[in-house]
């Protein structure tokens, strides 16, 4: 399978069993470069099985997938390599401080070590952190870990970045600001692969892919979906979309 | 195979270890307290048992066998008392382990030709130590009875009567059979399992615990460079406690190396492997810090200590504990300290031990990988 030229992370049939519970049924999708990917669904769904397979986290059943020119089957490594991952809990090492953390990452990255100052300090400018950096980071607020899992995950420039449910238990102003990066980001090039179940987030996102018990249902920009999924509706938003799309399947 | 990344890995897990005082704790703190502990504390040697002695005798002969007695090194005479009675009293209060009761007319008797005797009653609540104070006042008895008796002749006038068979015994490797020549290198395969394994135990499982093992995961390292890179200070760790307590060893208690400093080296960094890999195994299998650490105290510590043949005799033990034996690294890291430490042995005669050491240390290389893979690096 040879992804079209502007597909970044493309997909076919991709499954994932856990013994006779599946948890990823055989989905398709693709993902452009430079698009803000956002992939919804509720807990259980299948959202978090799905991005850890597409970082080489853990390897599928069966299907084919393609992630920054790789085979998720065989070149797990290397696209560890080319994408920044940042999990829920944003888990980085609280005992160690921001500056320890991102050479930590630097090192494991195999960034050349001339270029570390400048990501260091570049990091740290975007974050907003150069005047923590050397405190513990367990004594940092959530909205400033977060910020540090973000720099962290894309210190060796990245190619796609994958965030899973990036803004769980921050605050609202903390989750707008955290958006207008991420739209800073996408505008420079980096594709963001983005799980999430606030729908008010979800309007950031260029496409969307709704997945519900393991199975795609619904793909589209959020207007599109929308209209989609309540076509008798004018009014209805994104979050009615979900109730909707994610009510059917369960009935 | 990258340094870069095992550094890197190496320099988080020295951030974790100096910013966690319990880990430097047991790195540094324990192995001290455990060779003064040991060192002090576990004499294995019987000497100056305490004896109580009832004379109901008293002429020179029964004054000159107590003398004798409390002359030896291994007794010392601490009271002597007026009747039986009060030696129950002094064997209930443990205040005396040995009473030696001389009957009356006991001189007359030997004088008389005819046999006489003398009660020794021993305190059995520690089996071990009455067996060999038994064995002490047997050959006590025995040397005087053959003293007596030479004496005799020659005063029947004849001359230079010697024995028929005379032992002539000389210890080897340990001249003096002192048990701290012993215990040295047996605290030392101790602190190693509980350095090295205790501590490394924990390593894993703590990244399963705050959720970082998902991070890992995500990170282009391999298990192979994961496990290396946090095996690696500890490793350090264990080393610096070897020579501490070789140190400790020849300072406080003149305990002096015979054989090659370079094969203890060897030895130790061998054995060192043997406990990190151990620890990283309990570690990746149990995935719980507090489970790892029960799991490690049973499966290193413990049977290092019972089952190496360094407090308790392998020998004496039934069939299937002495199989199981063969399966404790520490019973072949302690018998090459021994070799080292009192038989002056070289490589040529201690190869077997150290070959067994390397291949428990593949096998076990070989069981994390299959783990590690397991949890899908």
């Amino acid at each position: 399978m040879i992804p079209s030229n502007d597909e970044i992370i493309r997909v076919n049939d991709l499954e994932k069993r856990f013994g006779p519970f599946v948890a990823v049924d055989k989905i398709s999708f693709s993902v452009k470069k430079g698009e803000i990917f956002g992939f919804l669904g509720s807990n259980g769904s299948g959202k978090s099985t799905t991005i850890r397979m597409l970082c080489g986290i853990i390897s599928p059943t069966s299907g084919q997938g393609v992630v920054a020119g790789h085979d998720i089957f065989r070149e797990s490594e290397k696209i560890k390599q080319s994408i920044g991952y940042m999990s829920q809990r944003f888990s980085l090492y609280e005992d160690l401080n921001p500056y320890e953390n991102l050479r930590f990452y630097l090192g494991v990255y195999s960034v050349p070590q001339p270029q570390w100052m400048e990501r260091i300090s570049w990091i740290l400018d975007m974050t907003r952190l150069k005047d923590v950096s050397r405190r513990l980071t367990r004594e940092l607020p959530p909205g400033w870990r977060q910020r540090l899992a973000l720099g962290c995950a894309l210190l060796h420039r990245p190619d796609i970045l994958f965030l899973d449910e990036p803004t769980s238990g921050v605050d609202p102003i903390t989750r707008r600001n955290f958006w207008r990066f991420i739209g800073e980001l996408a505008s420079e090039g980096i594709t963001v692969f983005v799980t999430t179940h606030y729908m008010d987030e979800a309007r950031h996102c260029g496409r969307i892919v709704m997945i519900n018990e393991g199975r795609i249902v619904a793909t589209g920009s959020p207007a599109d979906i929308i209209r989609q999924s309540c076509p008798d509706k004018p009014d209805a938003d994104l979050n009615d979309a979900f109730v909707t799309l994610m009510a059917r399947r369960v009935c | 195979m990258n340094l870069r990344k095992i550094l890197a890995i190496t320099r988080k897990e020295v951030y974790h270890l100096i910013r966690d005082a319990r880990s430097l704790y047991l790195a540094f703190a324990i192995p001290l307290l455990l060779i003064l502990l040991f060192g002090y504390a576990l004499s294995l040697d019987v000497d100056n048992i305490k004896t109580v002695v009832v004379d109901h005798d008293n002429t020179d002969l029964s004054r000159d066998f107590v003398r004798r007695l409390n002359a030896s090194t291994y007794f010392s005479v601490t009271a002597h008392l007026p009747d039986s009675r009060t030696v129950t009293q002094y064997l209930d209060h443990s205040r005396a382990t040995l009473a030696i009761i001389i009957p009356p007319k006991w001189t007359q008797t030997i004088r008389a030709d005819r046999e006489a005797t003398i009660q020794v009653l021993l305190d059995g609540s520690d089996p071990n130590f009455a067996g060999i104070t038994r064995g002490y006042i047997t050959a006590f008895v025995d040397r005087y009875n053959q003293k007596s008796l030479i004496e005799f002749l020659n005063r029947q006038g004849m001359e230079k009567i010697r024995p028929p068979v005379e032992g002539r015994i000389r210890v080897w490797f340990n001249e003096n059979l002192e048990s701290r020549n012993f215990i040295i290198p047996g605290i030392i395969a101790i602190i190693i399992m509980i350095v090295g394994a205790m501590m490394t135990s924990l390593v894993i499982a703590r990244e399963y615990e705050n959720g970082t093992m998902e991070t890992i995961r995500s990170l282009p390292v391999s298990g192979n460079e994961f496990m290396i890179g946090k095996a690696i200070p500890y490793f350090f760790i264990a080393l610096t406690d070897v020579l501490v307590a070789v140190l400790m060893g020849q300072v406080l208690f003149g305990v002096v190396m015979k054989a090659g400093f370079l094969l203890l080296i060897l030895a130790s960094s061998i054995y060192i492997l043997v406990a990190l890999t151990l620890g990283l195994l309990i570690s990746v299998v149990t995935k719980s810090q507090l489970v790892a650490n029960q799991a490690a105290v049973l499966i290193t510590y413990l049977p290092s200590l019972l089952l190496s043949n360094f407090v308790f005799p392998v020998v004496n033990m039934p069939k299937v504990l002495q199989l199981l034996t063969c399966v404790v690294p520490a019973t072949y890291y302690i018998e090459i300290l021994n070799g080292i430490y009192l038989k002056n042995m070289t490589l040529a005669q201690m190869w077997p031990n150290y070959l067994v050491l390397i291949g428990m240390f593949v096998f076990l290389v070989l069981l994390n990988m299959l783990f590690m893979k397991k949890e899908g690096f």
